[in-house]
């Protein structure tokens, strides 16, 4: 297996960021776009990334996953991850392993509260970490889903979009109705962004597949004018039963987020270059199967980056091993890195803002550390 | 005098221009939760253990007999497959169920229950996973929560937590005690049998004590040690649709602790182990608390106070969790603190509530449906469905155990704001007669004045409907 400190030396290539770092305005930058997957359940980082140690089988007898896409000498990939796959051969991705947000204690609402929340405690916040950084870097987002989620939400309001056959009332209903909500609550903030939207977004239509709706967003991210921060949001990584190898459920929603990805990457043509694709869960699951060909909730996991202001083919990771004495409270795949870390340099790299600055207007100067030279173009 | 109209809203789905107003408002609350009353629907309703048969027949079907028999021709399986679908209510059930479940809400005359209904559905939430929002999330709220909510909290507990829907939606037929007989055969095999955790995490989380009593991992799993065994059984001839069961040969066996409290066998089975369990997670302070706080969160406030929910934790002490009580001294506290404090209300609460006061044809009736198991109905039939999906609240598919959220600020969001601003114009085809606007806000608003002056800029009958629902005098109550 690899060195336990390959992250810190594996990794490194010295580059620094040739342009300024601090932005004031959304039009003075190279627009860069950042889109986050929210990998909802519990996603786990072994049948998505597992790593060739024969420990894993020993504990997985009925859902190891087989004909794997070999990365490097010590990890595989999943065989229904084949767009990410491409992009790993074109440099375009790589992988954090072995890591998580600051949560170990295995409940989904608490865990999905602190992966968006970016906090350490859950339900004690009502922003989320992407909806804190695009305020500091005084940018917008868009989340492609019917409710906002937590992780978008900041001090002021963001957007989203999802497809609907109703018809919205005239402008001039909506600014009565508007007219009725009390002055900076929530629900005026929100109806202002409604009524400010250009009418191809208020458009009735049926349809929203993860396929079409990944269309609008590459549409819409590829715009120079347009949002820089997308969201989506998968469900069902919850396999506690039947989760299977290669056909298992789990795999399908591994496909879920690999249809995501191709369809950006289709959708958005050059931009994809100037686009970074990150993935976050709540945890990972324990590395016994049960007894029903699931998992368990765990911790550690992985992390998935695409685009290209990735700096590709790297499986970035502090292993930790597979023996029952590295196991985190002997049943889980440690994390020996703090997710946020990833999350705060690829911030950084996207809104091209001060890593230090980000860290401490959205985590509260936490001890993160800056990974935007060993991860990012 | 102001009055406290609001409260109508709050509890219920709010009064009709004709509607007289009750002179005690809390007794007139009050007096609709001793009884459940009957679901209201125009034809017969299918039973639990008849929609059961339904899945088994749609299970067994599809994935045994109708791959054999088409092999290799996709064609025909696609077009037997559909038949199979309306013919045991997988395709067009679920739509049926949500206008009985909005029919009787409408219709009970008890909307006070039927609020209160809808949050203990939500409480032991039924996620949408497999066939369950298709078969038996509706007849699980019929049956299980419905007929429970006039006893004792344990008993709904009880009821829930092993009934057919809440077993399979938590994997608990998948657990094995890793000592149990049944564990020792597959570990002889090679094979693996661990307990599943999951529904006695949820039990604990969301149904009963909640985080604030500090189980632990230890706590967790000595928990689904107990329910080991609490189970589905699969067969050939009906998949996994047989009764739950206790199975002793998948327990594990010996004596486990939950939050400080030994659980051991009594009698023949283990099967005690899991009801004694029940009993004192019911009767945990932290339980009452969470739920108190709840109750208070769903109908009052998203930030309950202490003295929100001191009276009814008190009733809950009282009476011993008997939830009538519970229930009529959270109506209590929702009247005092009427005009005090409004609360968003969800996008169900809200289509019902303008249903409701606008006196709309809604939801279609059971000879509009035209759905009897046998031929293929309309394309209409789906309409509820749809409109449900497409405000984001569709009762019977919840994404995660912990169901829908009580928070404002989860429901708000400019697509779902304007979702409320377009189905005013999509539900105008129901109006049975003129609108009333007046007497429907005199009679449902706390603080009529400002929505009566808008009104009367207002000049079409569809523009004052547009205007009031999606108004801040109509989300909040």
């Amino acid at each position: 297996m690899m060195n336990r400190r390959d992250f810190i030396l594996g990794s490194i290539t010295l580059t620094m960021l040739g342009s300024p770092l601090f932005s004031a305005r959304a039009e003075q930058l190279e627009k860069r776009n950042l889109v986050v997957v929210l990998l909802r359940g519990g996603m786990d980082g072994l049948t998505a990334v597992p790593p060739r140690d024969p420990i894993l089988a020993s504990h997985r007898p009925d859902i190891m996953v087989e004909n794997t896409l070999p990365l490097n000498a010590d990890f595989d990939l999943n065989p229904r991850l084949q767009e990410f796959y491409k992009c790993w051969k074109e440099g375009k991705a790589s992988i954090c392993h072995a890591t998580n947000i600051p949560y170990t204690m295995r409940s989904h609402f608490e865990g999905q509260d602190v992966m968006e929340s970016g906090g350490r405690t859950p339900f004690a916040l009502s922003t989320g970490w992407l909806g804190r950084g695009i305020h500091a870097a005084n940018l917008d987002g868009l989340a492609i889903s019917l409710p906002m989620p937590l992780l978008l939400r900041s001090p002021t309001s963001v957007d989203n979009y999802y497809p609907t056959y109703l018809d919205a009332p005239s402008l001039n209903m909506m600014q009565s109705v508007h007219a009725s909500y009390p002055a900076d609550s929530l629900l005026a903030q929100t109806m202002e962004k409604v009524i400010s939207r250009p009418v191809s977004m208020m458009k009735s239509t049926s349809s929203r597949d993860a396929h079409d709706l990944a269309r609008t967003a590459s549409r819409m991210l590829a715009k120079p004018d347009g949002p820089r921060v997308a969201v989506f949001d998968i469900e069902g990584f919850d396999t506690h039963a039947s989760q299977g190898g290669d056909e298992g459920e789990h795999a399908d929603k591994l496909a879920d987020y690999d249809l995501i990805l191709s369809r950006l990457k289709q959708g958005m043509g050059d931009a994809f270059d100037n686009t970074l694709i990150v993935t976050l869960t709540e945890f990972g699951r324990k590395l016994d199967q049960n007894g029903g060909n699931g998992t368990e909730h765990g911790y550690g996991t992985a992390v998935l980056l695409a685009g290209g202001l990735v700096k590709g083919g790297m499986v970035h990771a502090d292993w930790p091993g597979l023996q029952k004495k590295h196991l985190f409270e002997g049943q889980d795949l440690n994390a020996t890195m703090d997710a946020r870390s990833i999350y705060c340099s690829a911030m950084a790299t996207c809104f091209q803002v001060d890593f230090e600055q980000l860290k401490r207007d959205v985590f509260w100067n936490e001890p993160l550390v800056d990974l935007t030279d060993q991860l990012f173009v | 005098m102001v009055s406290r109209a609001n409260f109508f809203r709050k509890v219920g789905f709010g009064l009709k221009a004709g509607d007289d107003i009750p002179s005690d408002p809390v007794d007139w609350a009050q007096a609709q939760v001793d009884v459940a009353p009957d679901m209201v629907w125009d034809a017969p309703i299918p039973t639990d253990a008849e929609m059961q048969d339904n899945y088994a027949k749609f299970v067994v079907t599809d994935r045994i007999v109708l791959r054999e028999k088409y092999k290799g021709d996709r064609d025909g399986y696609e077009a037997a497959k559909d038949k199979l679908r309306y013919e045991t209510g997988e395709k067009y059930y679920e739509n049926l169920e949500l206008c009985i479940r909005h029919n009787t809400a409408l219709k009970s005359g008890a909307p006070v229950f039927e609020r209160l209904w809808m949050f203990w559905c939500n409480h032991f939430a039924i996620i949408d996973k497999d066939f369950l929002p298709q078969f038996s999330t509706g007849p699980y709220h019929r049956e299980i929560i419905r007929q429970h909510m006039t006893g004792r909290f344990v008993d709904l507990a009880k009821a829930a937590t092993t009934s057919w829907a809440m077993i399979h939606n938590l994997d608990n037929s998948e657990s094995v005690g890793p000592n149990s007989e049944q564990g020792k055969w597959r570990k002889k095999d090679g094979r693996v049998a661990t307990v599943n955790e999951n529904h006695a995490r949820e039990l604990l989380e969301l149904h009963t004590v909640s985080p604030a009593a500090k189980y632990t991992q230890d706590d967790v799993v000595a928990l689904s040690y107990i329910m080991a065994g609490w189970e589905h059984k699969w067969s050939k001839k009906r998949e996994e649709c047989n009764p739950v069961k206790f199975n002793q040969k998948k327990h594990q066996p010996g004596t486990h602790s939950v939050l400080g409290i030994a659980y051991k066998q009594k009698g023949l089975t283990s099967k005690n182990k899991l009801i004694d369990a029940l009993d004192d997670l019911s009767e945990n302070p932290h339980t009452r608390r969470f739920i108190a706080f709840k109750l208070c969160r769903h109908f009052i406030t998203d930030e309950p106070t202490d003295a929100m929910i001191a009276p009814i934790i008190k009733a809950w002490e009282d009476t011993d969790g008997h939830l009538p009580s519970v229930h009529k001294a959270l109506i209590a506290v929702i009247y005092d603190h009427t005009n005090k404090e409004l609360k968003f209300q969800n996008p169900e609460v809200w289509l019902l509530q303008m249903v409701n006061m606008a006196e709309m044809n809604w939801p279609p009736q059971a000879k509009d449906m035209k759905y009897n198991f046998k031929t293929k109905p309309s394309y209409l039939n789906p309409q509820a469905e749809n409109i449900m999906r497409e405000l984001g609240h569709n009762p019977y598919r919840p994404i995660q155990p912990n169901g829908f959220s009580d928070l404002e600020r989860d429901w708000i969001s400019p697509e779902l704001l304007i979702r409320r601003l377009a189905l005013p114009q999509e539900f105008s085809m129901y109006m049975k007669s003129q609108l009333n606007v007046e007497a429907i806000i005199e009679k449902n608003c706390s603080f009529p004045d400002e929505p009566l002056k808008q009104m009367s800029k207002m000049k079409t009958q569809l523009h004052r409907l547009q205007y009031l629902f999606p108004s801040y005098w109509m989300l909040k109550a």
